[in-house]
C-alpha cells in the first residue's frame, strides 16, 4: 500500500509542477522581440531625452511602459515624441493611448501591429522566481532574476516587492513568471536587490479603459494627470475616513494610530542625556504612497502626521514656553520652485479639542500647472498648560484641499485628553 | 574798517584767527599771518586786503586755487559775510566779529534733562541692569542644563563683549568726529538702548500671540531699525556730542544703517515683501505661557467650516 501511495504522491508532485517552467534563458529568447527600449526624443535635436523599457500588449500594436518614462510628453507635447527601438534594430513612433498616473503606467500605440502581445498572469506565490527584462543604462536588453516578495500593502496594493536588481532604463519593462507570462511592470528600485513591480492587473485595467475610452488627441494632458491624481487621492482619503482608526496613547493624549495599512509609524523621541531638564516624546507616521508627478514636482501623495509631547518638572513656565515655541515649527519638506507651486496661505484659529484649547494653523499652496491640486499643512499646539506641551502636524501633498478637511476633522475628533 | 575773524574748520573745536591789519596773508609758509599746516595749501595761498568799506580776497595759489562759495576765486570778491572759503583741504569762514553765536549748550549732567548721562551711579546701575537682563536671557533659554560657569561665559560673551565692542567702536568714532572722549555718557546711552531693545522684544512677542499675527514683530523691527535706533543716535549726537541737527541725523543714519540692513534682510516678513515667493509656510507658531489672545476659541466643526473658506495661495510672478 505504502509504495502505491508514494508513487501516487510522486506522480501528483510531477504533474503539479508548471508545465512550462522556462528559466531565464528561455524567457529572454521568447521575449527579446517583444521588449523594447522606449525613448522620448526631442523633435528639434532628434536626440533622446529619456529612456526606459516597454513591451507589447493588447492587440499587438500596444506597448506598455511607466508613466515616468514618458513624463516629458505631458510637460511639452509639442517638443517631444515617443519612439520604440527593438533588439533587432527596428524602430517606430508611438502615441499615447492611456495613462494611470497613480500606478505609474502608460499605454502607447503604434500605427500597426509590431509583434505578438505578451500574455498576462496573476502573481505567483511568494518566494517564486520572477524575471525582469529591460534595457539597463542604455546597455542593451537584459534579464534580472529574483523572487516575488508579495504585494506591499503599505503602497496601496500597487507595488510588488521584487528581490532582484532593477536599474535605470529597466523601468516600464515586463516582469515574467516562470511560464513567461507578464505578472507586472518594472517601476522602481531601492537598491541592494530591493525593487518594485506594478501588478499586471492595473495594466489590464488600463488597456480595457483605453479601449473603452481612448484619450482624445487634443486632450489637455496636464488636466488629465491632475484629474487622475485628485480622484486617486480623494479615493485614498475616503478609505481613510471609512476605516476604524486604532488609537495610540502619547502621555495625556489618545490619538489616531496607524490609520491605514499604507501608513507606518515610528518612535522619533529624542535620546536625551541625564542633564536634560525636560522630556520629549514623538511619534511620526507616514505613508509610502509616493506617486510620480513629473520631473519638477517629483512625487506627491504624501501623508505625514506627527505627534510631539514635551513636559518638564524642572523648567519654570517661561523657560518651558521658550523651548516649546522653538519646537513648534514644521514645514512641507519639498522645496518646490515658484514655477511649480504658489506661496503658502496660512491662517490661525484657536480650537477646543477634547476639552483642551489648541492653537492651530492651516496652510495651503497650489500647483501651478495642475489645477485643483494643493499641498496642505495643518498644525495644532496645546495651550494653557504651564509645563506640558503637545502638538500635531499633518501634511498631505498633491490633494484637493477641501477633501482634506474631513480628514483633519476626524483627526481632531479622535484626539482625546486623558487628565 | 570792519572787524573780521577767520573761522578755520578743524576736527572737533574750530580755530579762530582775527583779521586785524590791512593785509593778511594765509598759507603754509611761516612768514604768513595765518599759517595752515595743510599739505594741500600753497606756501602763500590767499591774501585778504581790507579797505575802509571794502574787502579784497586774492588767490595766490596755482595748485589747488582757493574756492569761494564752491567756485574758483579769480581775483577778488566781496559778497557779504559769512564768506565760505576752501583752502586745500581746509574749510574756513570769514565772519564779522560781532556775529551772533548760538546759545550755550549745557554740559552733560548739568541740565535737568540729562542728569542721567552725567552720573556715574546711574551708569553703573544701568550696566548692572543690562548684565542682569543678559543673565536672565541665558537662564530662560537654558533648557538642557544650567550651571553658573556657563552663565558667566554667556554673559561675558553675549553682553559684556558686545557692550564693550559697541563702546569702543562708538568712542573712537566720537573721538574722530568731535575730538572728545565721552565714555560714561556713551556707555549710559548704549545701556539704555539695550534695555529698550529687550523690553520692545518682550512687548512685541506678547502682541504677536495676542493678535495671532506676525505684523507686531515686523512693525517693531521696522520701528526699531528705521526710527528708534537712528533717533536715539541722533539725539545723542545733538545733545551729548553737540553736533548740528542735520549733521547728527546724517551720521546717525550712517551708524545705524550697517546694523539695520542685515537685520532687516533676515526678517521673514520683509523677505516676503522683497521676494514674492517662499517655499516656507509662514504660519503663526508663537506660544505664550500667559495665553492671552483676542481670538475666541471655536469648536472643531466651526473650525472646519471656517477652514473651507481659506483662500488659495498666491502665485508668484
Amino acid at each position: 500500500m505504502l509504495p502505491r501511495i508514494l508513487a501516487a504522491g510522486l506522480l501528483f508532485a510531477l504533474t503539479a509542477q508548471p508545465a512550462t517552467a522556462l528559466g531565464s534563458k528561455k524567457i529572454y529568447e521568447l521575449n527579446q522581440e517583444r521588449v523594447f527600449q522606449i525613448r522620448v526624443l526631442n523633435r528639434e535635436t532628434g536626440e533622446k531625452s529619456s529612456i526606459g523599457s516597454g513591451f507589447i500588449v493588447g492587440d499587438g500594436s500596444q506597448v506598455a511602459t511607466n508613466y515616468h518614462v514618458i513624463g516629458q510628453i505631458i510637460q511639452e507635447p509639442e517638443l517631444f515624441y515617443i519612439s520604440y527601438t527593438s533588439s533587432d534594430g527596428g524602430e517606430g513612433e508611438l502615441e499615447l493611448l492611456g495613462l494611470d498616473v497613480a500606478r505609474d503606467l502608460a499605454l502607447l500605440g503604434a500605427s500597426e501591429v509590431i509583434g505578438t502581445a505578451t500574455k498576462m498572469s496573476d502573481l505567483p506565490p511568494r518566494g517564486a522566481p520572477i524575471y525582469a527584462m529591460g534595457n539597463p543604462l542604455d546597455l542593451g536588453l537584459s534579464i534580472a532574476v529574483g523572487t516575488n516578495g508579495g504585494i506591499l500593502n503599505q503602497t496601496d496594493d500597487s507595488r510588488i516587492l521584487f528581490s532582484g536588481s532593477l536599474n535605470p532604463g529597466m523601468s516600464g519593462g515586463p516582469t515574467f513568471n516562470e511560464n513567461g507570462e507578464v505578472i507586472g511592470i518594472n517601476v522602481a528600485t531601492a537598491r541592494n536587490d530591493i525593487s518594485f513591480i506594478v501588478p499586471s492587473r492595473f495594466l489590464r485595467e488600463l488597456i480595457e479603459r483605453a479601449v473603452r475610452q481612448p484619450l482624445d488627441s487634443d486632450i489637455d494632458l496636464k488636466a488629465e494627470v491632475s484629474k487622475q491624481l485628485l480622484a486617486y487621492e480623494s479615493g485614498y482619503i475616503d478609505q481613510l475616513l471609512e476605516a476604524d482608526w486604532p488609537s495610540v496613547d502619547l502621555r495625556k493624549f489618545r490619538l489616531p494610530g496607524v490609520i491605514s495599512p499604507t501608513v507606518r509609524c515610528w518612535d522619533n523621541s529624542a535620546k536625551l542625556g541625564a542633564i536634560v531638564l525636560y522630556k520629549r516624546y514623538q511619534i511620526r507616521c507616514a505613508n509610502k504612497n509616493h506617486v510620480y508627478l513629473d520631473d519638477a514636482n517629483k512625487f506627491v501623495g504624501k501623508l505625514v502626521y506627527d505627534y510631539f509631547w514635551i513636559e518638564t518638572e524642572e523648567l519654570n513656565p517661561i523657560q518651558f514656553y521658550n523651548l516649546y515655541e522653538k519646537f513648534n515649527k514644521d514645514q512641507i519638506e519639498s522645496k518646490l520652485d515658484r514655477d511649480v507651486v504658489s506661496n503658502y496661505n496660512c491662517k490661525t484659529w484657536f480650537i477646543k479639542v477634547s476639552s483642551q484649547e489648541m492653537k492651530s494653523n492651516l496652510c495651503r499652496r497650489e500647483y501651478v500647472e495642475y489645477e485643483g491640486m494643493s499641498d496642505v499643512l495643518f498644525t495644532a499646539a496645546l495651550t494653557g498648560h504651564a509645563r506640558q506641551g503637545f502638538f500635531i502636524t499633518l501634511i498631505m501633498t498633491g490633494v484637493d484641499f477641501k477633501s482634506t478637511l474631513p480628514l483633519i476633522q476626524k483627526f481632531l475628533e479622535h484626539a482625546e485628553w486623558k487628565p | 574798517m570792519e572787524a573780521l575773524i577767520l573761522e578755520i574748520g578743524t576736527r572737533g573745536l574750530h580755530r579762530y584767527a582775527p583779521i586785524e591789519g590791512e593785509t593778511t596773508t594765509i598759507g603754509r609758509a611761516l612768514d604768513n599771518d595765518i599759517i595752515l599746516s595743510d599739505p594741500a595749501v600753497a606756501a602763500h595761498h590767499l591774501k585778504i586786503i581790507r579797505g575802509e568799506d571794502s574787502l579784497q580776497v586774492v588767490n595766490l595759489a596755482e595748485v589747488n586755487p582757493t574756492q569761494v562759495e564752491q567756485r574758483d576765486l579769480d581775483l577778488l570778491l566781496d559778497q557779504g559775510k559769512p564768506l565760505n572759503l576752501q583752502l586745500g583741504h581746509t574749510r574756513a569762514q570769514l565772519l564779522r566779529r560781532n556775529s551772533k553765536v548760538a546759545q550755550t549748550r549745557p554740559l552733560v549732567g548739568n541740565s535737568s534733562g540729562n542728569r542721567l548721562f552725567g552720573n556715574s551711579i546711574w551708569t553703573a546701575l544701568l550696566v548692572t541692569t543690562v548684565l542682569i537682563f543678559g543673565a536672565l536671557e541665558f537662564y530662560l533659554n537654558a533648557y538642557t542644563s544650567f550651571n553658573w560657569s556657563d552663565l558667566f561665559k554667556y554673559v561675558l560673551r553675549e553682553t559684556v563683549l558686545s557692550l564693550g565692542a559697541f563702546l569702543i567702536a562708538l568712542s573712537v568714532l566720537e573721538r574722530l568726529l568731535v575730538n572728545r572722549w565721552e565714555v560714561r555718557q556713551l556707555l549710559t546711552s548704549i545701556c539704555l538702548v539695550y534695555l529698550l531693545y529687550y523690553l520692545l522684544n518682550i512687548g512685541s512677542d506678547g502682541m504677536v500671540y495676542l493678535v495671532s499675527a506676525s505684523w507686531p514683530s515686523t512693525v517693531t523691527l521696522l520701528a526699531w531699525y528705521l526710527g528708534i535706533l537712528p533717533g536715539a543716535v541722533t539725539l545723542y549726537l545733538i545733545h551729548i556730542s553737540h553736533l548740528k541737527r542735520k549733521q547728527s541725523l546724517l551720521l546717525a543714519l550712517m551708524i545705524a544703517g550697517p546694523i539695520a540692513l542685515p537685520a532687516l534682510l533676515q526678517n521673514g516678513e520683509l523677505k516676503a515683501l522683497l521676494d514674492d515667493f517662499s517655499t516656507v509656510a509662514r504660519y503663526q507658531n508663537s506660544l505664550s505661557v500667559s495665553n492671552w489672545h483676542l481670538s475666541s476659541t471655536i469648536s472643531i466643526e466651526d473650525f472646519i467650516n471656517n477652514a473651507g473658506k481659506l483662500d488659495q495661495g498666491e502665485f508668484a510672478d
